[in-house]
């Protein structure tokens, strides 16, 4: 019955997350808007991005910390090339490159080396801070103009922007990976026991190396992303505020922080979770004082309220 | 021929040396890493210098030990950073209104356990993903202490209140010895009370800690209780350093922490490691920190360097000891 | 009062202390430290910082200047512990940006003690031997009375951005621009919220907005790092009759005024600064006591159109307007005001 527990904790996210829409649609009619809906369908693509593959690293029982500065990095990284070339091809393919040899880099230390993903991707982390920094000529900002900006970042398909559309694909293929594909059963089976997953014949270094170069050119794809919405780059972008909305999207969506469960559906109503609230700080224009309290306190009461529905799930099934 | 050697040393004293050689690598990193320093700045031995490192990190060491604590047991606690402005935002104004420093310690302690003990409640009887409970908490003590300061700081001149963090005898802070005494203190704890047993059952195996009935919930739930009276006591030393109340104090301390713990050998996985490991990972970590700002290099620079030379420590550190733990 | 003579009495030891030195040695050793150093205007100031170091020592052979920056990175234990270990480096002068200058009043009297000079940076202390102040307030003031004289009497709404809760400079902005705005009836102040001078979240806030008011009028901020996200999104989303109005005098936020959207600026810019504290810094070195507390010329930046408009409106006449052309110029070229040959 293992699916059954997966489902309702899939299920409760989907309650909690319209529960608090309805709250703050009672509480401004102009949340519910098409225009609200597609603006924070569109600032939580980063954010996506970064959870999509923190997603697979969790799983796996690691954690890959490098993903939002890995993700400003690659942003400016796009900007300099773009200030070099004047054109986006060599910016891209730049990034995808070296979002993978990030990914590698990781994945090596981790696997090969067998040294604790918490410090190596924090390392990465600083390295990354102080490399987008470095690239930048004097630490200025690069504008970002052209067809390709304009297009990612604003442009729309049947109603929906293209970047959120990307989003969505790429959930849909993982999806498709993590629960139809050998590779998404050895993510689990490493999340479960390394030692077993070793015993049933699993090559665990080459899957672990291969998660985190997914989870790198999720970071790659998350700096694109953030320069084409922002139109310009420059170092000082938060981060690890990125970071941490993303790692807190994929456990509000009930992926076990220790490994070996977790569902891509929950990711991702726990992403739209994390948006909603991002939103409501500004829609209901709280006072700057009680932001983090209202942050905090929100995701405290639907943890309370995943639970509550979770029990009372359980002692129906009994 | 050092591996032959090395298997057989480990097959005659497995038991003890892979935590012991790991400390030995430690203590060895440390002494490279100040002797690396002094030669870029030669204030580094100065004994100024060594006082001002002491007194930098002692809320690091206090914060640290709550934090092996609770990652014995296989959690994480991200809110002692927070925890710190809170419950020194309690103390304070505990202390300003009453006028008197034992209520103010007091209040302040009882703030910090007040926050562990939400903590403590939602992951221990809730069983709900330390991570995310101590996150949520992680914005909620920071807002709270936003709130109750009005984001603006309080001045403190309370002598009594301001001792622990202020005062030096010479170039030592007074600080230092009370951390040593919490050490022992927590040590006892730790290794020679059932509820020291209990951290590392309920770490290594939380079923088979049920099982033999160790109650870990209930184990869970005082183990952030000390985290955040640990935190509670890092804001009276704060706020005995800078005399003065801070809502933004303890920023980002949490990750400080979390990194010196696993340097000193404590897994994230909970079940293996001690305290002393962690107070020799915050020193270490410590001395890494203020040698960077002694070189003074570009900030960027410096990121860069941070992230390499902890790489190259845990680097080192997991390559010296390997087939020793295994 | 007995604080006071203390204060005398270490003030006199500074100025002999550092006239000693300056002929023992002959050196200067200057220290900044900041809360940080990836924000725009960060960045601006840390190269000016280090191009008027380089420049000074440069052109004057009698004496070696040297400086260092360091960025607490938000964190105001690590600023403690770089104010602590700078002190016990022994510079001649600190420039420090406090993140909460309560938190340093133990250590200016250690530094003071130690011979070294202090200076406050944009907050002001008094205990320190200088402050180095923007005028926030009187800066913010003028941003708020812009917008009543800009927005022709109708209905004017406007979204303020603010810093981080409990931040100096972002306060005290605030305090000025809703007291200019308070002049007038017709502005009014539909949302205020903090984006922590990070450009990703403000941009998330003035998307927010456009949604939420779609009869927004104006974004004004408390910093221009706030000002490219907005204009982004506001373009995105055909919002072109936005006004906006920012703080610092970032060059491209400058460059969109004239003709364009961005109606009002103020004129700090950081590269400027970051030349003006080295040249501060020689002078007191040189045996010159600036006014304790040292106001940086910031005026308000207008095109010469709107300048006139604003005047028609009520503007106040004394308040001083660089049109848009001479603050670019100043901006880019801030290093001659500040340059070695202002001090020859």
């Amino acid at each position: 019955m293992p699916d059954l527990g997966r489902l309702l904790r899939e299920k409760n996210i989907i309650f909690v997350t319209l529960a608090l829409c309805l709250l703050f649609f009672l509480i401004s009619p102009r949340f519910m808007s098409v225009e609200n809906m597609s603006a924070i369908s569109r600032q939580i693509v980063p954010i996506g991005l970064i959870a999509l593959g923190q997603f697979f690293v969790v799983v796996s029982g690691n954690i890959d910390l490098s993903m939002g500065m890995g993700s400003v990095l690659f942003a400016i990284l796009l900007g300099v090339c773009f200030g070099l070339t004047g054109g986006v091809a060599v910016g891209i393919v730049a990034v995808i490159v070296a979002s993978l040899a990030l990914g590698f880099l990781n994945g090596v230390l981790v696997a090969k080396l067998k040294l604790p993903a918490f410090i190596v991707t924090l390392s990465m982390l600083f390295m990354a801070q102080g490399l987008s920094g470095l690239i930048i000529p004097r630490g200025q900002q690069i504008f970002l103009m052209g067809g390709f900006f304009r297009f990612v970042g604003s442009e729309k398909f049947m109603g929906f922007y293209w970047s959120f559309l990307f989003l969505v694909v790429l959930f849909v293929l993982a999806y498709i990976v993590y629960n139809h594909t050998r590779w998404g059963s050895y993510v689990v089976a490493i999340g479960n026991s390394e030692e077993n997953a070793k015993l049933a014949g699993i090559n665990v270094d080459r899957v672990k190396i291969g998660i985190f170069m997914f989870s790198g050119l999720c970071s790659g794809f998350a700096g694109i992303m953030l320069s084409t919405r922002m139109g310009f780059v420059q170092p000082g972008l938060d981060g690890n505020g990125l970071l941490l909305d993303g790692i807190a999207a994929i456990i509000i969506g009930g992926t076990l922080i220790l490994g070996g469960r977790g569902t891509i559906g929950g990711a991702f109503w726990g992403l739209l979770f994390i948006g909603v609230i991002n939103n409501a700080l500004n829609l209901l224009n709280v006072e700057d004082v009680w932001h983090q309290v209202f942050k905090g306190a929100v995701i405290l009461a639907a943890l309370g309220a995943n639970w509550v529905l979770w029990q009372s799930r359980q002692a129906e099934a009994h | 021929m050092t591996s032959t050697a090395m298997a057989s040393s480990a097959q005659n004293t497995k038991k003890l040396d892979g935590l012991t050689l790991r400390y030995l690598v430690l203590i060895g990193l440390i002494v490279i890493a100040s002797v690396g320093f002094s030669f870029a700045n030669e204030n580094f031995y100065s004994l100024t210098n060594i006082g001002i490192l002491l007194r930098s990190i002692a809320v690091l060491f206090l914060l640290s030990m709550g934090m092996t604590f609770v990652m014995l047991t296989g959690g994480i606690d991200l809110s002692v950073g927070s925890n710190v402005a809170f419950s020194g935002g309690v103390g304070v104004i505990a202390l300003t209104t009453t006028g008197s420093a034992f209520i103010g310690f007091a209040a302040a302690i009882f703030a910090g356990m007040a926050i562990g003990a939400v903590n403590g409640f939602f992951i221990g009887r809730l069983k709900l993903s330390a991570f995310m409970v101590t996150l949520a908490t992680f914005a909620l003590a920071r807002g709270l202490a936003l709130v109750i300061y009005d984001a603006d700081s309080i001045n403190v001149s309370n002598q009594t209140f301001l001792w622990l963090g202020g005062v030096s005898w010479g170039n030592m802070p007074v600080v230092i010895p009370f951390v040593a005494l919490v050490f022992i203190a927590l040590s006892v704890v730790l290794y020679k009370t059932t509820f020291g047993r209990d951290v590392y059952a309920a770490g290594s195996n939380f079923a088979t800690a049920f099982v033999l009935g160790r109650r870990p919930e209930k184990t869970l739930v005082w183990v952030y209780v000390l985290s955040g009276a640990l935190a509670g006591l890092s804001a009276i030393i704060t706020v005995g350093r800078v005399s003065s109340g801070q809502p933004w104090a303890g920023l980002y301390l949490e990750f400080d922490a979390i990194t010196a713990v696993i340097l000193g050998g404590t897994s994230l996985f909970g079940g293996r490691g001690m305290l002393l490991g962690t107070i020799l990972g915050v020193l270490l970590y410590g001395i890494i920190i203020n040698g960077l700002v002694l070189t003074g290099t570009n900030p960027y620079l410096q990121s860069l360097i941070k992230g390499m030379i902890l790489l190259g420590v845990v680097l080192l550190d997991t390559y010296t000891q390997r087939g020793k733990t295994a | 009062m007995k604080l006071s003579k203390t204060l005398a009495a270490t003030t006199a030891l500074v100025s002999a202390f550092a006239a000693s030195a300056a002929l023992a040695d002959d050196a200067l050793d200057i220290v900044f430290i900041n809360d940080g150093h990836v924000a725009p205007y960060h960045v601006a100031w840390l190269s000016g910082f280090e191009d008027a170091i380089a420049a000074y020592d440069e052109a004057f052979d009698d004496v070696k200047v040297t400086g260092r920056w360091l960025s607490a990175e938000g964190s105001l234990e690590k600023m403690i512990q770089q104010a602590e270990v700078t002190i016990n480096e022994k510079p001649d002068i600190m420039f420090v940006n406090a993140i909460n200058v309560d938190a340093f009043e133990p250590l200016v009297a250690k530094a003071q003690a130690e011979g070294i000079t202090w200076i406050a940076v944009h907050s002001p202390m008094d205990s320190a031997d200088y402050s180095f102040t923007l005028g926030d307030v009187v800066n913010g003031t003028n941003q708020g009375m812009a917008m009543c004289a800009l927005s022709d009497g109708e209905p004017y709404k406007v979204g303020i951005m603010l810093g981080q809760a409990g931040n100096p400079s972002g306060e005290a902005r605030r305090e000025g621009i809703l007291k200019g705005i308070s002049t007038c009836d017709n502005v009014e102040v539909v949302a205020e919220q903090p984006a922590d001078w990070d450009t990703v979240k403000a941009q998330s806030i003035a998307e927010n907005w456009l949604t939420q008011f779609p009869d927004l009028d104006a974004i004004s901020g408390v910093t221009d790092g706030y000002m490219y996200p907005s204009i982004a999104i506001a373009a995105n989303s055909g919002r072109d009759d936005l006004h906006f109005y920012g703080y610092d005098g970032d060059i491209p936020i400058m460059q969109q005024m004239e003709g364009g959207n961005v109606k009002a600026d103020i004129l700090l810019s950081g590269t400027r600064e970051g030349w003006n504290f080295v040249q501060m810094a020689y002078r007191i070195h040189k045996g010159e006591t600036p006014d304790k507390v040292y106001d940086f010329f910031t005026p308000l930046v207008l095109s010469e159109e709107n300048h006139k408009i604003a005047l028609e409106n009520g503007f106040p006449e004394d308040v001083q307007v660089y049109y848009v052309d001479q603050a670019l110029e100043v901006a880019q070229n801030g290093y001659l005001e500040f340059g070695p040959d202002s001090v020859k």
